[in-house]
């Protein structure tokens, strides 16, 4: 039986916002009432990682939101797909080169679906998700494991030093 | 032999029934809401689609206690449908819920922690009420066995009218629905119990919310007797009031819940049991 197909009719979304204004926010909450229903696609919005495949994230990444994003992002079960929604999320937008943001979601963890506009409207939001689910459909799960930490062990050879470069840093600083 | 089949098939398809009550209920919840809401097999591509997700978990206890929860809630199920002790029936649904307080603390997470300690007081608020329930059905029916609340030739339903209010005024406890889903809480706990849960291992939990359908919809059929068409019609209306309760309701705290359901419900049914043993 193939149980890849099933992941398009039942997406759970985890909605995290990563220091936006909150206009894309509400734009997504807008998505789950009656007059846009994405229920009806079989979506739920949880607020838990553990058991959700979709990853919305609104807002520019602020140095402060940037550790629990990643942290989210790693506690979500493969597979999963991340969708930068927002023009904040998917390049910077408005804040971009600000001292205290990061250009874009992208800078930290991969994306699949970027979706533009400011604030992103419903109708965009529900046409990334419904092409975020095709890719969620061709992931596999051995396409996400950490290389270096399943199929490859690290060589030693290859392996860094810190101290060997802590040894030639120092005397370059005094 | 005959009535021995019913019960057993009924025990065996529970979670596929109780999946689809779960599926008929978020069709009906959304159309409450003006909304078209999912298609009615919905709770089974959940559970494939779950199956399929790579499995973490936060300790093999917390795994295992977990199955325990669905194991012994399937088992209390099969206790009722046959027609045992009404008490040991209570009881073994206890321990089904102690099972995932145990699991829910046996994790680092606060909001876990969370989640266990709401679910340790609503069984403080659900679980008196129905033993005064169970109480009153021996009062009448002379014995503790659902088998004899099963084939009573007068529904109970007439006879005591309170407790069965009693028990309308529970359930929503029960079922983790608004207003009384402090246990759950899915905005502020989001899931709370069952929120360390992931992949395959949040099936079991996932699924015993389906059994938990079956169990409390059978103790709604017992005040029917051996009436089927009151039975049906009880059921029906128990699911339409859930629903409609849960959409037109706010949460309240679990301080709130506690006192209205020690003073309303448990009067309601003591008062019935009073009744029901001086007549």
């Amino acid at each position: 039986m193939n149980l890849a197909s099933y992941r398009k009719k039942s997406p759970w979304i985890l909605h995290y916002n990563a220091g936006g204004c909150n206009g894309c926010d509400i734009e997504i909450l807008a998505c789950l009432s009656p007059k846009y229903d994405i229920e009806r696609f079989g979506m739920i919005n949880t607020g838990n990682p553990k058991q959700s495949d979709i990853l919305l994230v609104t807002g520019p990444v602020t140095k402060r939101s940037r550790e629990r994003l990643v942290e989210i992002y790693a506690q979500m079960p493969e597979p999963k797909v991340v969708i930068a929604c927002g023009a904040c999320a998917s390049t910077g937008g408005v804040f971009r080169g600000m001292y205290n943001c990061e250009g874009g979601i992208d800078q930290y963890i991969p994306v699949d679906v970027y979706v533009c506009g400011c604030g992103t409207r419903p109708e965009q939001i529900i046409d990334g998700v419904v092409q975020a689910l095709g890719i969620l459909e061709t992931k596999t799960k051995e396409l996400e494991e950490s290389v270096r930490l399943k199929k490859e062990t690290v060589k030693e050879g290859k392996q860094i030093n810190r101290r060997n470069i802590a040894d030639q840093v120092k005397p370059a600083m005094i | 032999m005959n009535n021995l089949w019913i019960p057993i098939i009924l025990i065996i398809l529970a979670p596929l029934l109780g999946g689809l009550v779960y599926g008929f209920e978020r069709i009906i919840k959304a159309r409450m809401q003006r909304r078209i809401g999912p298609p009615l097999l919905q709770p089974f591509y959940d559970f494939l689609k779950l199956a399929d997700k790579r499995k973490m978990i936060v300790h093999s206890a917390h795994a295992f206690l977990g199955i325990m929860h669905f194991v012994s809630l399937w088992f209390a199920l099969a206790v009722l449908l046959l027609g045992s002790d009404l008490i040991l029936v209570i009881f073994l649904h206890l321990l089904s819920t102690a099972l995932l307080i145990l699991a829910a603390y046996s994790t680092r997470s606060i909001f876990s922690h969370l989640g266990a300690n709401r679910i340790a007081i609503s069984i403080l608020a659900y679980e008196p009420v129905l033993i005064i329930i169970a109480v009153s059905i021996f009062m009448l029916t002379g014995s503790f066995d659902a088998t004899a609340a099963f084939q009573s030739e007068q529904p109970l339903l007439y006879k005591m009218p309170l407790a069965f209010i009693a028990l309308l005024l529970v359930l929503p406890i029960k079922l983790k629905k608004s207003p009384f889903d402090v246990a759950e809480a899915h905005q502020e706990l989001t899931g709370g119990v069952e929120l360390e849960f992931s992949g395959i291992f949040y099936e079991a939990v996932y699924t015993a919310k389906w059994l938990d359908y079956v169990f409390c919809y059978t103790l709604v059929y017992l005040f029917a007797g051996n009436n089927i068409l009151l039975g049906a019609g009880l059921i029906i209306f128990t699911f339409f009031y859930l629903n409609a309760l849960d959409n037109s309701t706010a949460r309240v705290s679990y301080k709130q819940m506690l006192r209205f359901s020690l003073t309303v419900s448990f009067s309601l049914a003591f008062i019935n049991l009073l009744i029901n043993s001086l007549t």
